[in-house]
């Protein structure tokens, strides 16, 4: 049976490094896709899941498995950094949009999202026509997901592609469960309009 | 039950929480509003799409750059540069926010300000022999005693009670010998092209 997060935590702050090394290996993946799905943005994705392990490393010591979940503690730093940087991808829009007067960077930013969907793995067994629909409605929904408030785009996030309980949500952003409830259905309500052409 | 209501319980029968009551009351209106059944269909099938999206794997260097950067964190800290360059990272993000940028802003200006008084201030321009030039009548200048103006006309540039300066120089005391070698003195001047080229 593979140790708990919390087991781990516990070793690595009694000086064995390679736990924390076994922690990184077995969160890195959703990390990635969590932070990737929130900021629509793989790239900087990559980075934010490194910067999250920075942070869990240089606090580690004050760590405590009995306030926190390790694993709500790790989604809880990387969605504060997430916000943070939405908030100053914003400010840096904000200001290219005052700057550059119709430079065509709306279509840059499509691009970019296209991308995030295309280098996620492609079926190949199926039919090209089936392939491509499938592609198309995955770019849809991603955008649909990238349009969504961040209070209701975050705990959609966290439910739907990471499958965390509503409990641990509630904990990665400090919420009533009541009120994590109603954000999550709420997001899947306006997502379902979102979809409407599609689905 | 009406159509707001049963939509506000959609994620929780999806997932199977509602409680018996509940339950029965979503379904009852369901069974009775076709609006609300196609609704919900569709709610259900754009959930399940959302779920289906594939993960996002990272890339395969990710861990030995995390191990990278997590061998320069430990070093970093400890050196003075990087706790510099901190330093000047947070105070810059500081004011970022335009709470904190406006209070940048008004202490520079304050700064400022005070620089630009300062330096047209007597403390300041003591090598200077002129406080300030204006057509006003009555002028406060710092002077030079007579010892360390030995050209007769530079003194005559000067309209002002000889007397009064001497007292003052008398006055000022050893102990301040920048004090001791300049003076204030009032003088006036009745008109500039006449005062000697002032």
């Amino acid at each position: 049976m593979p140790e708990l997060d919390d087991e781990l935590m516990e070793r690595y702050q009694k000086g064995d490094e390679n736990a924390f090394t076994l922690l990184v290996r077995r969160h890195q993946q959703p990390l990635v896709n969590f932070i990737a799905r929130f900021i629509n943005d793989k790239d900087s994705a990559e980075d934010l899941a490194q910067e999250t392990f920075i942070r869990i490393f240089k606090a580690a010591n004050r760590y405590k498995s009995e306030n926190a979940h390790f694993k709500t503690w790790m989604y809880h730093i990387a969605s504060n950094l997430c916000k943070n940087e939405l908030r100053n991808r914003g400010r840096r829009d904000r200001y290219r949009v005052d700057n550059v007067v119709n430079s065509g960077s709306d279509s840059d930013g499509d691009a970019e999202q296209i991308d995030l969907i295309a280098s996620a793995p492609a079926n190949p067994e199926l039919q090209p026509e089936i392939a491509l629909e499938r592609k198309e409605l995955r770019n849809a929904i991603q955008k649909a997901i990238a349009e969504l408030p961040e209070q209701y785009r975050l705990p959609l996030v966290l439910r739907d592609l990471q499958g965390l309980s509503y409990d641990e949500i509630s904990e990665v952003l400090e919420l009533r469960s009541g009120t994590t409830k109603s954000r999550i259905n709420r997001a899947r309500l306006m997502l379902k309009e979102k979809l409407k052409p599609f689905i | 039950m009406n159509c707001l209501q049963a939509e506000e319980h959609f994620s929780a029968h999806f997932e199977d929480t509602l409680d018996y009551q509940t339950l029965q009351g979503f379904e009852g209106h369901l069974a009775a509003c076709e609006a609300c059944q196609r609704e919900y269909v569709r709610f259900q099938e754009s959930v399940k799409a959302v779920q289906q999206l594939p993960q996002i794997e990272p890339s395969p260097y990710f861990m030995s750059t995390l191990q990278q950067r997590l061998a320069t964190e430990e070093r970093d800290p400890s050196s003075l540069k990087a706790i510099a360059a901190t330093g000047w990272k947070q105070l810059l993000n500081g004011l970022r926010r335009p709470k904190w940028a406006l209070g940048g802003i008004m202490a520079l200006i304050l700064a400022a300000a005070g620089t630009y008084f300062y330096q047209e201030g007597p403390l300041f321009n003591q090598d200077l022999h002129q406080v300030s030039v204006s057509s006003t009548s009555q002028k406060q200048q710092i002077v030079p005693l007579p010892e360390a103006f030995p050209s007769a006309q530079q003194s005559r540039r000067l309209v002002g009670d000889d007397s009064q300066l001497q007292r003052r120089s008398i006055l000022s005391t050893p102990a301040q010998p920048m004090q001791q070698r300049y003076m204030l003195k009032q003088v006036s001047y009745t008109n500039a092209s006449t005062s000697g080229g002032l």
